[in-house]
């Protein structure tokens, strides 16, 4: 990045002088921040980085590539089949027609399979050149050492507040180390912003995010994507703040959390934000103040240190990129059993189940009534994809467009047959009937055999189509940040309770309590699952992962020494949903992000506890032994410097 | 990749294949197989049952586990000509037809899996567990699974399937 380093790709146009290696930039603006700066009582200035993880899917990549003189079939484990289409299709020069994306059951993703991997490329390349299906397998050593992992971000943040803990201003600059190649390495920088400006407000904001090239693998999008590293960093710096200013970490996220119904500055509204209500109940629910600083103030014997912290994030669902919307089609069978076709994907987040209970509630008929065709390009609709974290909003709600307009056919035809005026009919149980008179009525069966004699044959198919702020363009700017997202921004307060080992420096989460407005939960079985999930894996993150690299070599290539969390590394995982009751009424479904967005209050929580338990500020990921101890020794060695010498002379 | 070629499972041409019997989930399999080729390759590759997985091919994930007489082994480093005459146990084997196991009830009921590419696995570790103690303790459902990797649900849904196929308070969630 240096200006006059060398260049990665010499012939690359400069992006931006005078710096070297720049692969996109994402700049935004407003107020007056150096104003803000100057009107402020109280600015301080840190430096945080992030480190190397990966995504940790269970399932190595596999692609099964068979091409039959004019058709490429492919089976791959992926996170959309219409994403990897368009890729495939765009990089081999076909129509998007002659490439078909089957379905296939994904064994975990967590970000790692969005982009398009040269090893589904050369399969299908292959197979078009031998005639023969190709089937590549990634090892799991290939996977740690030549796949994409996560963004390693380091970000310089200036924070001007009032007495109070009000934020005035804010500079944030961020630096995203992306590896040889672009990949999404500018989307990270950009979304890096977007969860910088959704959870509080900044009256005056100067962002810059580079992504920079730099001799590593290219990186891949990772659960959360941004959110983790930039929420760790704001969040500490705030609980620097409110130590500094002598206020508590609950009120000064009190301070400046949104409230319902504010605009953002990207244009979005927040609609019904629950997140003072999270901090509220996130704070006493876990009896936050009762616990902070306890151990710091009074050290229990042993050598166990205790500590509390929270952090607070926001995610955006549904967010506007290629495919953008989501349509869905039911089929409704003689017999009022219904099959549901549709593009979604499922990686292990319950699409499938989903998708399955909006059309039986909809249609008023049981979940072993409906049949679900999924993601295969040349059978389904087009969808989004797993991978925005919009497919229970967006494919849900076309989902129950597509059962109500089926639904709505059943009652028009019943309506002609019974005399009976549409407004007067009501569905359940597989049947039409009147709610004046609940006599008059028809059996789905009865209804579409009716609707096949009287309609020229015509049997009962509903469609339904999707997708986020229909009036805007495709998607914002990347570089300037122009443009809106989504009508649906999800909110939440973690809290996390530490236990520090301070003659070792090992650290270890106890308890995880995650509050949060995820909108309607339509299955809180499986929000439950998504949130235990986003703890293991954050605890994996603060004290356990990281791939070490030399010279571009992974060093650690495999599960022994890459150490993700097993089973005796979980801790407890409470949960509690806020203001769900205000989703209930009225449709469409208000369904907001709830798989990925909760990897990150939880980590910044995990730091601020590990400084509660033991005094120790760590500015950079993973919160390892090694640095946990350093801390504590440098700690000593002030303490001891700063004593009165008392025995001098004795 | 593999290849099942008329000279047995396995590529390497030098080595001559062996016949191994087999008696998977109650059924004799005789598969020809190069001595280098594993377990997991035969069960998937040989005979076709593709339930058990594959997540990493050097023992570090517990994808692979499948039971051998009785004893749950990663069968990613097991050699499939070590296994001649043996009693092996897959998940296909657990269901009683269209009647699943009580722990596969469990591990549905409680959400103990996502995307379930640990779940075969997992299945085999705990069944091998209540199988040798009818009511495990936390500590011993920990060490039972402790080789098994999930990184989707976090492990606390599986314990409480496991507590809960087990009869040990834990209230189903779903019915
Ligand atoms: S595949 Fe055998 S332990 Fe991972
Ligand atoms: S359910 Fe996906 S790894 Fe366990």
């Amino acid at each position: 990045m240096k200006p006059g380093a060398p260049e990665v790709h010499p012939t690359h146009p400069k992006v931006t002088d005078p710096y070297s290696n720049i692969g996109g930039k994402s700049e935004t603006e407003w107020g007056d921040v150096e104003r803000g700066f100057a009107e402020s009582d109280y600015v301080r200035e840190d430096r945080f980085e992030s480190h190397l993880r990966t995504h940790g899917y269970l399932e190595p990549h596999v692609t099964l590539a068979h091409w039959e003189g004019d058709k490429l079939n492919v089976w791959t484990s992926s996170m959309g089949a219409f994403v990897k289409r368009a890729k495939l299709a765009r990089t081999l020069d076909l129509p998007y027609s002659a490439v078909r994306i089957h379905k296939t059951y994904v064994g975990g993703t967590f970000g790692g399979k969005i982009d398009l991997y040269s090893h589904e490329y050369c399969a299908a390349r292959l197979s078009m050149i031998t005639g023969r299906p190709v089937r590549i397998v990634a090892s799991r050593e290939e996977i740690f050492s030549a796949f994409r992992h996560g963004q390693p971000l380091a970000m310089e943040i200036k924070t001007g507040v009032r007495k109070d803990g009000t934020i005035v201003a804010q500079r944030i600059r961020v630096i995203n180390n992306s590896g040889g190649f672009r990949g999404s390495g500018v989307v990270v920088i950009f979304l890096a912003w977007g969860f910088t400006m959704i959870p509080y407000r900044i009256p005056n904001l100067r962002y810059e995010g580079f992504s920079v090239y730099t001799n590593h693998p290219v990186r891949a999008p990772q659960r959360g994507h941004g959110a983790p590293q930039i929420r760790f960093a704001i969040e500490s710096q705030l609980d620097r703040i409110a130590e500094d200013l002598g206020i508590d970490p609950i009120t000064i996220r009190l301070r400046n959390a949104r409230l319902p119904g504010e605009r953002l500055p990207n244009g979005d509204n927040v609609h019904n934000a629950g997140l003072v209500e999270c901090i509220r109940i996130a704070a006493g629910k876990s009896g936050f103040l009762e616990k902070y600083g306890r151990d710091r103030r009074s050290p229990p014997q042993g050598t166990i240190r205790r500590g509390i912290g929270i952090g607070v994030s926001a995610y955006m669902g549904g967010t506007l990129i290629y495919p953008n919307g989501s349509a869905v089609i039911v089929k409704m069978n003689d017999d009022g059993s219904a099959i549901v076709l549709t593009g979604a994907i499922d990686i292990g987040q319950g699409a499938e189940t989903v998708i399955s209970q909006i059309v039986a509630e909809e249609l008023a008929i049981g979940m072993d009534d409906v049949k679900i065709i999924s993601s295969d390009t040349d059978a389904t609709p087009q969808d989004i994809g797993a991978w925005i974290s919009g497919m229970t909003y967006v494919t849900g709600n076309a989902a129950r467009q597509a059962a109500g307009n089926a639904r709505d056919k059943l009652i028009a035809v019943a309506s002609e047959r019974l005399g009976v005026p549409v407004g007067d009919l009501a569905a359940k149980d597989k049947v039409v009937y009147s709610t004046r008179d609940p006599s008059a009525r028809m059996t789905y069966r009865e209804v579409i055999a009716a609707s096949v004699a009287t309609r020229r044959g015509d049997t009962v198919i509903g469609e339904g189509y999707w997708r986020t702020m229909r009036d805007e363009p495709n998607h914002p700017s990347l570089a300037t940040t122009k443009g809106r997202w989504t009508e649906n921004y999800a909110f939440s307060a973690q809290v996390a309770e530490v236990e520090v080992d301070i003659e070792t420096g090992e650290a270890r989460l106890v308890k995880a309590l995650t509050v949060h407005d995820c909108g309607f939960p339509v299955n809180p079985a499986l929000v439950k699952g998504q949130i235990d999930g986003q703890i293991s894996m954050a605890l994996g993150h603060a004290f356990m992962e990281e791939v070490m690299t030399k010279d571009g070599y992974t060093l650690n290539p495999n599960w022994l020494d890459y150490r993700m969390p097993t089973i005796h590394n979980m801790a407890v995982s409470e949960d509690a949903d806020v203001i769900t009751e205000q989703y209930r009424v009225g449709q469409p479904y208000r369904t907001k992000e709830v798989g990925e967005g909760l990897v990150s209050g939880i980590l910044a929580a995990m730091a601020n506890a590990v400084y509660d338990a033991t005094g120790v500020r760590l500015n950079s990921t993973p919160f390892s032994a090694e640095k946990i101890l350093y801390g504590l020794k440098a700690l000593e060695f002030e303490q001891k410097r700063s004593q009165p010498k008392e025995t001098v002379g004795a | 990749m593999l290849d099942v070629t008329k000279s047995g499972l396995g590529t390497d041409a030098r080595a001559r294949s062996r016949l191994v019997s087999l008696c998977v989930n109650g059924e004799w399999h005789e598969v020809a197989v190069k001595p280098r080729v594993t377990l997991v390759e035969a069960i998937r590759e040989a005979i076709g049952l593709t339930g058990t997985k594959a997540g990493c091919e050097s023992g570090t994930c517990g994808a692979c586990t499948v039971l051998l007489d009785g004893r749950p082994v990663l069968a990613c480093i097991t050699l499939a000509v070590e296994c001649d005459g043996a009693q092996v146990r897959t998940v296909e084997g657990l269901a009683d037809g269209e009647k699943l196991s009580a722990l596969q009830e469990a591990f549905l009921d409680q959400g103990a899996l996502q995307c379930g590419f640990c779940t075969p696995g997992m299945l085999m570790s705990a069944t091998a567990l209540l199988e040798r103690s009818s009511q495990p303790t936390r500590e011993e459902i920990n060490k039972a699974l402790e080789g098994n990797l999930c990184r989707c649900t976090g492990y606390n849904a599986i314990v409480d399937a496991v507590l809960q196929a087990s009869d040990q308070g834990v209230k189903p969630v779903m019915k």
